[in-house]
C-alpha cells in the first residue's frame, strides 16, 4: 500500500506563509479605530485591595477603565474550577491577578493610565511553601482547603516489599517552577459584528472551550461568542487558560471595539500559568539481582493561586512515579496543594516531566549499591508486551522500551 | 515629530516619526511590515531582527530617526514578485525549521546576513550566525541544517 503522506516528508501548510513572514500572529491585525487595552495587575500576593481610578481616567484619551463590577456575567473562569476571577473583586492571590483593564487610544496611554491607577493593599499573610499550605493555617481561597487534590495508588503489599528487598534507596527531590517562554507574547483583537457576535482573536490552545468562558463571563449565550484562532506563535500548555480573552471581550461590548491588546515579555510571565514544582519523597526497593520490588513516593505539587489542570498533571505525576518499570508493590499519594506563588497549568509533559528526575536517580543508586550498570537496572525492570502499570493497565501495544535502552547504551558504548 | 527617509526592501519611504519610536514600530505599525516579530523588546530574542545596510540588527533597540538613510531588508523582502522562494526560504521549508514560525523572518535573515558575508559556514559559524535569534520550538537542529542546504543552492548559483 502507497500513502500519501504517511512515510513521506511532506512541507507543512503553514510552512509557506510563515517563511515569508506573511503569517498573521494577533499582535500583526490592525483594523480601523482600533483601541489599545492594557491590564493592571497585582503587586503582591495577598491581599485585599481598593481601587482609585479617578485620576487615570482623568488622562486625555481613555476611553474606559473595566474592573470586577464590569463583568456582565460570571466573574470566573478555569479550565477544572472556576477559581480564577476575570478582574479581582476584593482579593488578590497572587502576583500579577488582574484588577483592572485600561482601554485607551493608543497604548501609551493606556499604559500610562495602568499607571495612574492608585491601588491600596491590606496585605495578608501568604504562603509560599506547598508543605506549609497543607495545613492550612493560611487559606489562598476562603472555604476550601489548600489541598485542592490527593491522587491515591496503592498495589501490593510494600511493607512485604521493602521486607525483601536487598536494597532500598530513600531521597527527597525538588523540581523548579518552568515558563513555557513562547516567542509570541500574548495578544489579541476583539469587535462586535453586526448581529451582536462577540468575536474574540487571539493565539489560543482552547478556542472552543475560551468560546464559553468567554460567554459564561459576559453572560450570553456560547453561539454569541466567536473565537478566531490566527496563527499561534508557540504555546507549550502556556495557552490553555484564559489570559486577555474576556478583557478583550467586556472592552469591545462597551465601547463598540474593536479593541486590541499585546502583552510585553514582562506580562507574559505573569500572566500565563507554569509547570508545577514538585516535591517527591521517594523510596526504592531491589532485590539482589537488582529486580524491583517496592516502591512508596509522596508528591505534593504547588499549583499557586490557582487550580488550572493541577488534578490532571498530578495524576499524572501519580502514575508516572514508578517509571518505565514493573514494581510488584506500590503505594503512591499524590498532592495538589495551593500557595499564594504564581499559578501553575499544562506545561510539556503534564506531570510526566517532573517524576523521572526522582524515579531515574534512585534506579542509578540502586545500580551503584548493587555493583551492576545503570543499563541493566533497567533492561531487568523494563515494561515489556504484556506489562502492567501499578494503575493497573495492561499494555497490549507496541512497548520498545527495551530495544530503546540497548540501542542508546550501543551508542554510548556502555553495554 | 521628525521627517527621514529610509530604503525598505528596495524602496523609498519619507515617513514622519516621533522621536521615541523605535525602527520595529516604524516598520510594523507605519509601514506595516509585519514579518517582523516583537519578543521581548530588550535585545535578547532577536525575533524583530533585520538587516540594516548588510548588518543584522535588533530594530527593538533601533529608534526610527537613526534609521535614516539606511538601507533595510525585512523578510517581506526576499520572495521574489513572481514568488519565488529565496533560497534561504525554500531550504527552511524543506528542512522543517519552521514550527510556530514566530522567530523563522529573523531567523531566515540572520542566515542571510552570515551568508552574505560567509558563502561557506561551518556548523560553528552557523550557530554563531543565529546566536542572537532564539527559536523555543525546533532545537536548532533543522534551522542549522536549513543554513546549510541554503548555503549549497546559493553556491550553485540561485537553487
Ligand atoms: S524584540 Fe527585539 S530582540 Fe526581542
Ligand atoms: S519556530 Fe517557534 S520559536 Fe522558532
Amino acid at each position: 500500500m502507497s500513502f500519501n503522506v504517511i512515510g513521506k516528508s511532506v512541507i507543512r501548510v503553514d510552512g509557506l506563509a510563515k517563511v515569508t513572514g506573511k503569517a498573521v500572529y494577533p499582535q500583526d491585525i490592525y483594523m480601523d479605530g482600533m483601541l489599545y487595552g492594557k491590564t493592571l495587575r497585582s503587586t503582591v500576593p495577598h491581599a485585599y485591595f481598593t481601587l482609585d481610578t479617578s485620576k487615570a481616567e482623568k488622562i486625555e484619551g481613555v476611553v474606559r477603565i473595566f474592573t470586577a463590577k464590569d463583568v456582565p456575567g460570571h466573574n470566573a473562569h478555569g479550565v477544572l474550577f472556576k477559581d480564577h476571577e476575570v478582574f479581582c473583586a476584593q482579593k488578590v492571590r497572587r502576583i500579577g491577578d488582574p484588577l483592572a483593564f485600561v482601554v485607551a487610544t493608543s497604548e501609551k496611554i493606556a499604559q500610562k493610565a495602568v499607571e495612574a491607577i492608585e491601588v491600596k493593599y491590606e496585605e495578608l499573610p501568604a504562603v509560599f511553601d506547598p508543605v506549609e499550605a497543607m495545613k492550612d493555617e493560611i487559606k489562598v481561597h476562603d472555604g476550601t482547603s489548600n489541598i485542592i487534590y490527593h491522587y491515591k495508588l496503592r498495589k501490593g503489599n510494600i511493607e512485604e516489599g521493602f521486607a525483601k528487598s536487598h536494597v532500598v534507596v530513600e531521597n527527597v527531590y525538588k523540581t523548579s517552577m518552568v515558563d513555557h517562554a513562547f516567542l509570541q507574547p500574548e495578544a489579541g483583537i476583539a469587535y462586535v459584528e453586526e448581529d451582536g457576535t462577540i468575536v474574540v482573536c487571539a493565539a489560543t490552545q482552547y478556542p472552543h472551550f475560551d468560546q464559553l468562558e468567554i460567554a459564561e463571563a459576559m453572560g450570553v449565550p456560547a453561539e454569541k461568542v466567536k473565537v478566531i484562532n490566527p496563527a499561534v506563535g508557540g504555546a507549550f500548555g502556556g495557552r490553555e487558560d484564559i489570559t486577555l480573552q474576556i478583557h478583550l471581550a467586556i472592552a469591545a461590548v462597551a465601547t463598540g471595539g474593536p479593541v486590541k491588546a499585546v502583552y510585553s515579555r514582562e506580562e507574559s510571565f505573569v500572566a500565563h500559568s507554569k509547570r508545577h514544582p514538585e516535591i517527591i519523597k521517594i523510596k526504592t526497593g531491589a532485590d539482589k539481582e537488582g529486580k524491583l520490588l517496592a516502591l512508596e513516593a509522596e508528591i505534593i505539587a504547588d499549583t499557586g493561586a490557582y487550580a488550572s489542570w493541577a488534578i490532571n498533571v498530578t495524576r499524572k505525576s501519580g502514575i508516572h512515579v514508578t517509571g518505565p518499570y514493573v514494581i510488584p508493590n506500590v503505594k503512591v499519594d499524590a498532592y495538589a496543594v495551593y500557595t499564594n506563588n504564581p499559578f501553575c497549568g499544562a506545561m510539556r509533559g503534564f506531570g510526566a516531566t517532573q517524576v523521572p528526575i526522582a524515579t531515574e536517580q534512585q534506579m542509578d543508586m540502586l545500580a551503584e549499591k548493587l555493583g551492576i550498570s545503570p543499563v541493566e537496572i533497567r533492561l531487568k525492570n523494563a515494561f515489556t508486551k504484556g506489562s502492567e502499570t501499578a494503575n493497573g493497565q495492561i499494555l497490549t501495544e507496541s512497548v520498545p522500551l527495551i530495544t530503546c535502552i540497548k540501542k542508546v547504551a550501543d551508542a554510548l558504548e556502555m553495554a | 515629530m521628525k521627517k527621514i527617509s529610509l530604503t525598505v526592501n528596495g524602496k523609498l519611504y519619507q515617513v514622519e516619526v516621533e522621536e521615541d519610536m523605535r525602527l520595529l514600530d516604524l516598520l510594523r505599525d507605519k509601514l506595516g511590515f509585519t514579518g517582523v516579530k516583537e519578543g521581548c523588546s530588550e535585545g535578547e530574542c532577536g525575533a524583530c531582527s533585520v538587516i540594516m545596510d548588510g548588518k543584522l540588527v535588533t530594530s527593538c533597540l533601533i529608534m526610527a530617526f537613526q534609521a535614516e538613510g539606511k538601507e533595510i531588508i525585512t523578510i517581506e523582502g526576499l520572495q521574489k514578485e513572481d514568488g519565488t522562494l529565496h533560497p534561504i526560504q525554500q531550504a527552511f521549508l524543506e528542512e522543517g525549521a519552521v514550527q510556530c514560525g514566530f522567530c523563522t523572518p529573523a531567523m531566515v535573515l540572520a542566515a542571510k546576513a552570515l551568508l552574505d558575508k560567509n558563502p561557506h559556514p561551518t556548523d560553528e559559524e552557523i550557530k554563531e550566525g543565529i546566536s542572537g535569534n532564539l527559536c523555543r520550538c525546533t532545537g536548532y537542529a533543522k534551522i542549522v541544517s536549513s543554513v546549510k542546504k541554503a548555503a549549497e543552492y546559493l553556491n550553485k548559483g540561485g537553487k
